[in-house]
């Protein structure tokens, strides 16, 4: 009885987290004329450094550093990419927003195992939905290149204890899945984080079920 | 003859004094983070009309204070909103200083 409760209660969650599945997780286009660099750190597996110029508020361009780090110490992937990211979709609600973006892009790759060097490219797309109060995002990230063929997809799910405004500190408090195909990790990852942003710094910290770091740095100028 | 020059001078410099900067005040929609306010705020501030911007996200509210004598037209301050990625619901004209709309809206709080 209390095993089917229990799974009653999962699915239930589940379904209830799908629904939800919008979310704010960095933007890969802030504004018009804007420069976005980020860096981010997860839980050792993966580690990742942008930076993009927006010349309209409807597409990107930039390059990325990102390194996967597999269970297995050798496994490891290091690629540099050129970025085009674009908004296709946007809507401004009363007090909300949402935003489908899309990227791709196509760099080299160093794998690990084989100390090969080869062609990559990468595709990814993400949804987001945030008012002042909640903030939902679903992400994935295809990394491709001849030796190998990772997915990343995060969900992230954020509540903020008050409204902010543009002069205040906004503060979130941010809960991420992360599920990684290949060989990566197993399972999915969970992460607690705490989200804090003012004018043009955004700052994430947390960690993940195992106790590990997972942080995030970006600033728009 | 001086005389007159003077006073001429002087309603000039009165009338010159009088002049008011005016303050427009957009309803915007999807204005929802800080990030979304600073493109708003840079994008107005690259206008030479603009003197000052303030912006309120609790009351969807961007107030573009502008130099004495100039103005920015409707349709400058609505392509510029949506150049920024927004969308411009309203327009008004008023004579609320930014310095008194930071001080309402901070009362309101």
């Amino acid at each position: 009885m209390l095993s089917k409760f229990r799974r009653v209660a999962q699915a239930t969650a589940s379904i209830v987290a799908c629904a939800m599945a919008v979310a704010a997780q960095a933007k890969p286009i802030a504004f018009a004329h804007g420069t976005t660099v980020m860096g981010e750190y997860g839980a050792g597996t993966m580690t990742e450094v942008q930076a993009f110029y927006a010349p309209t508020f409807r597409y990107s361009l930039g390059v990325s550093h990102l390194t996967l780090d597999g269970a297995s110490e050798r496994k490891t992937r290091d690629v540099t990419y050129f970025r085009a990211n674009y908004l296709p979709k946007r809507w401004n609600l009363e007090n909300a927003q949402a935003n489908v973006f899309v990227w791709g892009g196509a760099g080299r790759a160093h794998i690990g195992e084989t100390s090969e060097d080869q062609f990559a490219w990468n595709v990814g797309g993400q949804f987001d939905y945030e008012t002042r109060r909640i903030y939902a995002s679903l992400r994935t990230d295809l990394h491709e290149a001849s030796g190998y063929s990772h997915r990343v997809d995060t969900l992230q799910l954020g509540i903020a204890p008050y409204e902010h405004d543009y002069q205040t500190l906004a503060v979130w408090i941010v809960l991420q899945a992360r599920q990684y195909t290949g060989g990566l990790f197993p399972g999915t990852e969970y992460a607690a984080l705490l989200r804090v942003f003012k004018r043009n710094a955004w700052l994430e910290a947390g960690a993940t079920q195992d106790g590990k770091l997972q942080a995030m740095l970006m600033f728009n100028f | 003859m001086t005389s007159r020059r003077l006073v001429i001078a002087l309603l000039a410099l009165l009338g010159a004094s009088g002049t008011q900067a005016a303050t427009i005040e957009l309803t915007v929609n999807g204005l929802v983070c800080g990030f979304c306010a600073q493109g708003i705020e840079k994008t107005l501030r690259r206008n030479a009309a603009t003197d000052d911007v303030f912006v309120s996200l609790e009351n969807r509210l961007v107030a573009v204070a502008t130099k004495p004598d100039a103005d920015i037209a409707d349709d400058v301050l609505r392509k510029a909103l949506q150049d920024a990625g927004y969308d411009v619901k309203a327009i008004a004209r008023t004579n609320r200083s930014l310095q008194s709309l930071r001080e309402q809206m901070k009362a309101k709080k």
